[in-house]
């Protein structure tokens, strides 16, 4: 049975209006066309978006001997939206010795998903602190 | 000045007085212009408020890439540290004058300075609840979208776990996921507009992901709780933002984040006599981003509100390259006869730059509209003659849009002007 | 924050209820005597009341019948008032002030303010015409004025910490945090029952404001009744204040109740305009309403058609402790009175305006007078006399003077509130006070903080890393006022 979607295209502040059909098969979901979109990205965008959505994770950790107390992150790419919440609970536990470089690289692989978590900024160690690099 | 000031050395060719998006941007330019630059920043790193923007999102337009606000800055950062501008942390502008002194203050030290060029690049600040009077008690638990994001991200502070956020602008969006990824419960959005503020990609990816409702045409009538918030009285509102009576209805919390708009801080700029748009809250500039003092340009969000910082710092670098020239002895001041005003005309809100040369080749307008609208016609008239007409567009006062006039002529006493209909 | 919890075991000389500018006042004046007092406060810093939620003004003493004791002490007070922020460096102004009549039906009204103010002994009174007031004051709309040059402006706050913390710095025991709950005589000792334990006094003086007559009422039920009466302000950006160098008051409302919605400039640079007068909300209900709101605004305008809504950074509110009730209206007299039911209690009832300027001579009354009938009043042996400056604002120095002290002391050349310009060294003398208040109000009133047009976002963040740095706190002790108040819920990341 074929059903349709509509979706804002979220890869750049165009945010194209969508509308992605689809039918459900015994395989799995299968797009068979998408509408609206301006540029080919947001076929792309748009078949992933009903398929198996993703989305980029930002947050902070925590950094012990640092200048400041936390160190932003980012997964290297977007990760599958039902994996968020792992990742979250993941990187909650997570600290990081200071310092940090940005682009370090400070987990492999979140949630399963095969993505890494880099940090975003660097951040030097407090004077009075020993740094092992 | 004031007596017994003592001069910091001799006088810069430009100094950038802020070290965010623009401020980078316009140091940047004016140091491959070959100028001497001196960049003043009163954090204790550059970045500006992309260092408290983790979320991705920057850098579409310039690098083609979703970076996040630190990333966004390093790539400037690192183009202003190639060069031998001189830059001051921690340091704050204290005051500025019309023949380009300023006095700034760090610790142990307060001198003033002189550049042949100034570029205004000191931001923007938040509208507050105490600025639109919101009735109530004034517990604690109030915050600004921004506030709440610094404490959240650099200070490691958490500011509250239920709550109710004011506004719809990006900010707002941004802190409503922010929040919910960080374990609070929030509760609601609230736009008093019948349309959201931020953008559309930003409703979904922020509040629609996770179920938080938004409550358009609403606001919030009352704070309640005397010593913390406890909880806000939401009130449907009409087009002119009147409360409707018997639509109330209350949500509790124990903190309430306001998202209400952003201000330029002109504080500088209006000591030092510069001339100020209301339309804006930023300085009236000429397309080369000059204001009416010479010498003296402005960029960024001081200038006008930008939504995208990619568009601030392209400004800011044109900023920082006219300063370079300026100082260098070129692009001297074209005299007021030759130049014409740009009006804000029909279904615009407003226009930048407020003026421009009466004869010209690629002129850049940027612009918003007042109300949103689907197949819009925009429209540039110089004087009664219609020199740009572009059909069929989507228009949402959240984003700016730009206008290239490729090339024009203005009779003596009119005026370009831009409208939307 | 407050004292420890130990109860003292001796008996009080003196105990005062309530560290208003009043119980502030007669303190100051108490801790010059060889007396062994303490005063006792609910809230964890002083003032919380109507003392810093008014409009800071000094009246000459043109409202009130001549020979009453609201007028008398308010002359006195003026002078004293003035004498005592000289002591102690709290700055007071004298921009005078413009009853406006903006009808000529109010004519006879001024001719009664102008009359009574003749009576008490108001000098320099002068009537205006249109053109007159146009060059005093630009941008008013009147047809006449009264014109009184000795209205003077304070920061109340100012005024009251500076009076509390100078008494404490001479030995008065200052109880925060410490609500009294019920009181008793035996054998004419009284004896108080605190949040934190008995205490025992021979003397107690009732300066609680809005709750003074529920204080009373433990050892006397023949007090007047007080009447909560709500009055609502609004505070201007300093642009506003650059256009008002004259306080601008209308001729004042028959029944109301107060002196009508003024607009007075404050020390700072701001602009006050209010307050209104609502009765029938609790003694502490400090919240501002959309209705009162766009009054303020709409009654100002009337006079002063400059007044713009973007100008407006804040609002707030006081209660006062009014004696008249709402359906009579208008202002009773001071009620001071020792009681005759219990003696040693001095009931300080209805001190609303003008008690601010009355504050000093209200001390020596109750001090030189009531206390000193039955008391001997020796001055204290101090011996090297420790001294209390309320120290001078960094940032209305002149230039060259900042620039020297910021090479003196490093700490004044960082900034920490941008709208203010108050500078670090600012923020760690007044965490350092001699009152122990380590709430963020108490840093508000003392400093500034946050009281800029920006609401504390430049600052707020800045206040936080110096007192985790210099203090080592946790999120869970930055507090507003009180435990009730906490500003944060914690660390986002252990």
């Amino acid at each position: 049975m074929s059903r349709i979607t509509t979706d804002t295209c979220i890869l750049c502040p165009n945010g194209c209006e969508l509308e992605i059909h689809w039918v459900k098969g015994e395989t799995g979901v299968r797009v068979m066309e998408v509408i609206g979109h301006r540029c080919p990205r947001g076929v792309e965008y748009g078949t992933e978006e009903v398929v198996a959505p993703k989305r980029t994770v930002t947050t902070t950790l925590r950094v012990i001997g640092g200048i400041r107390p936390l160190v932003s992150v980012r997964t290297a790419s977007p990760i599958p939206k039902k994996k968020i919440a792992d990742c979250l609970a993941e990187l909650r536990q997570t600290t990081v010795q200071a310092p940090v470089c940005r682009g370090d690289k400070i987990l492999e692989n979140t949630a399963r998903s095969g993505v890494a978590v880099v940090a975003t900024r660097s951040v030097a160690c407090r004077s009075e602190v020993r740094c092992n690099r | 000045m004031g007596e017994g000031l003592i001069m910091s050395e001799h006088p810069k060719d430009v100094v950038v007085i802020g070290g965010g998006p623009a401020g980078l941007a316009a140091a940047a330019g004016a140091q491959e212009e070959g100028a001497r630059v001196l960049l003043i920043e009163r954090n204790e790193e550059l970045g500006g408020i992309l260092n408290q923007c983790i979320h991705d999102g920057f850098g579409l337009y310039s690098f083609g890439e979703a970076l996040t606000g630190p990333e966004f800055a390093a790539r400037y950062i690192e183009r202003v540290c190639t060069g031998n501008a001189e830059i001051m942390l921690n340091t704050l502008v204290t005051s500025l004058n019309e023949k380009l002194e300023m006095v700034y203050s760090r610790r142990g030290e307060r001198r003033f300075v002189r550049g042949r060029s100034v570029v205004l690049a000191m931001g923007c600040r938040e509208r507050t609840r105490g600025m639109i009077r919101i009735p109530g008690d004034r517990g604690a638990g109030v915050y600004t979208a921004g506030t709440a994001q610094y404490l959240i991200n650099e200070a490691n502070i958490m500011v509250g776990r239920n709550v109710v956020i004011l506004g719809s602008g990006d900010v707002g969006l941004i802190m409503a996921r922010r929040l919910t990824w960080e374990g609070a419960n929030v509760i609601a959005v609230l736009e008093k507009l019948p349309y959201h503020c931020g953008l559309t990609r930003n409703v979904k990816q922020c509040l629609e992901d996770y179920s938080i409702p938004l409550y358009l045409s609403h606001t919030v009538s009352r704070i309640h709780g005397r010593g913390r918030v406890e909880a806000v009285t939401v009130t449907r509102v009409d087009r002119d933002g009147r409360s409707i009576p018997g639509a109330e209805f209350s949500l509790e919390c124990d903190t309430l984040l306001c998202s209400v708009g952003l201000i330029p801080e002109n504080e500088l700029s209006r000591k030092a006599g510069v001339v100020l748009d209301a339309r804006t809250g930023g300085a009236v500039v000429g397309a080369d981003l000059m204001t009416e003092i010479p010498g003296l340009f402005s960029c960024g969000n001081v200038l006008h509100i930008h939504d995208v910082a990619d568009l601030a710092a392209i400004e800011g670098e044109q900023a920082g390259r006219n300063a370079a020239r300026y100082a260098a002895g070129g692009n001297a001041r074209i005299p007021s006869e030759e130049m014409a005003l740009v009006k804000a005309g029909r279904g615009v809100r407003y226009v930048m730059p407020q003026r421009a040369p009466i004869r010209g080749e690629g002129l850049r307008c940027l612009f918003r509209v007042s109300e949103p609208g689907a197949d819009r016609s925009i429209t540039v008239l110089a004087g009664k003659e219609k020199i740009l007409e572009k059909g069929g567009r989507k228009v949402h006062p959240a984003e700016m849009i730009h206008v290239d006039i490729p090339r024009y002529r203005i009779a003596d006493g009119e005026s370009l002007e831009v409208r939307v209909e | 924050m407050s004292e420890s919890a130990k109860t003292d075991p001796s008996i009080w000389d003196v105990v005062i209820v309530g560290a208003g500018v009043v119980g502030a006042a007669i303190a100051r004046r108490l801790s010059r005597l060889d007396l062994n007092f303490a005063v006792v406060e609910k809230h964890w810093d002083v003032g919380e009341g109507a003392s810093c939620r008014n409009s800071g003004v000094l009246h000459s003493g043109i409202y009130y019948a001549p020979n009453s004791l609201r007028s008398k002490l308010c002359m006195a007070g003026r002078e004293l008032f003035e004498d005592w922020c000289h002591e102690l460096g709290v700055p007071v102004r004298t921009p005078g002030k413009l009853v406006v009549a903006q009808d000529p039906r109010e004519l006879p009204k001024l001719d009664v303010l102008e009359r009574q103010g003749e009576a008490n002994g108001v000098s320099g009174l002068r009537r205006l015409s249109g053109s007159e007031i146009e060059d005093l004051q630009p941008g008013i709309k009147a047809v006449a004025a009264l014109h009184v040059p000795s209205a003077g402006i304070v920061t109340p706050y100012a005024a009251t910490i500076a009076f509390a913390e100078d008494a404490a710095i001479h030995g008065v025991r200052f109880f925060l945090g410490r609500e009294l709950q019920w009181a008793t005589v035996e054998h004419g000792i009284f004896r108080l029952g605190t949040s934190q334990g008995e205490m025992r006094s021979r003397w107690l003086i009732n300066a609680a404001g809005v709750h003074s007559d529920a204080v009373a009422r433990n050892l006397d039920p023949d007090v007047p009744t007080v009447y909560p009466c709500r009055g609502e302000y609004l505070v201007l950006d300093k642009t506003a204040g650059e256009r008002l160098k004259m306080l601008v008051y209308p001729v004042p409302p028959t029944r109301e109740g107060g002196l009508g919605i003024h607009v007075s400039p404050t020390v700072e640079g701001n602009v006050l305009a209010g307050p209104s007068a609502e009765y029938g909300f609790e003694a502490e209900d400090h919240a501002c309403t959309e209705f009162v709101g766009e009054r303020l605004i709409r009654e100002a305008r009337a006079y002063w058609p400059g007044i713009v809504q973007e100008q407006v950074i804040g609002a707030y509110a006081g209660v006062r402790a009014k004696l008249s009730p709402p359906e009579v209206g208008g202002a009773r007299d001071f009620h001071i009175r020792e009681s005759k039911r219990a003696r040693g209690l001095v009931n300080l009832i209805g001190l609303e305006s003008p008690a601010l300027t009355a504050a000093p001579a209200i001390a020596e009354l109750v001090v030189d007078e009531m206390i000193g009938a039955r008391e001997r009043l020796e001055p204290k042996e101090e011996g090297v006399l420790p001294s209390y400056r309320w120290p001078p604002r960094f940032d209305d120095l002149p230039e060259d003077e900042k620039r020297r002290r910021v090479e003196q002391t490093a700490d004044h050349g960082e900034i920490v509130c941008r709208c203010e310009g108050v500078t670090r060294y600012e923020v760690l003398r007044a965490l350092k006070n001699p009152l122990g208040v380590k709430t963020l109000a108490g840093l508000k009133y003392r400093t500034r903080l946050t009281m800029g047009r920006c609401g504390g976002s430049y600052c707020l963040p800045r206040i936080v890393s110096i007192l985790q740095e210099e203090c080592g706190w946790n999120p869970e002790q930055f507090v507003l006022k009180d435990a009730q108040s906490p500003l944060f819920a914690g660390w986002v990341k252990g």
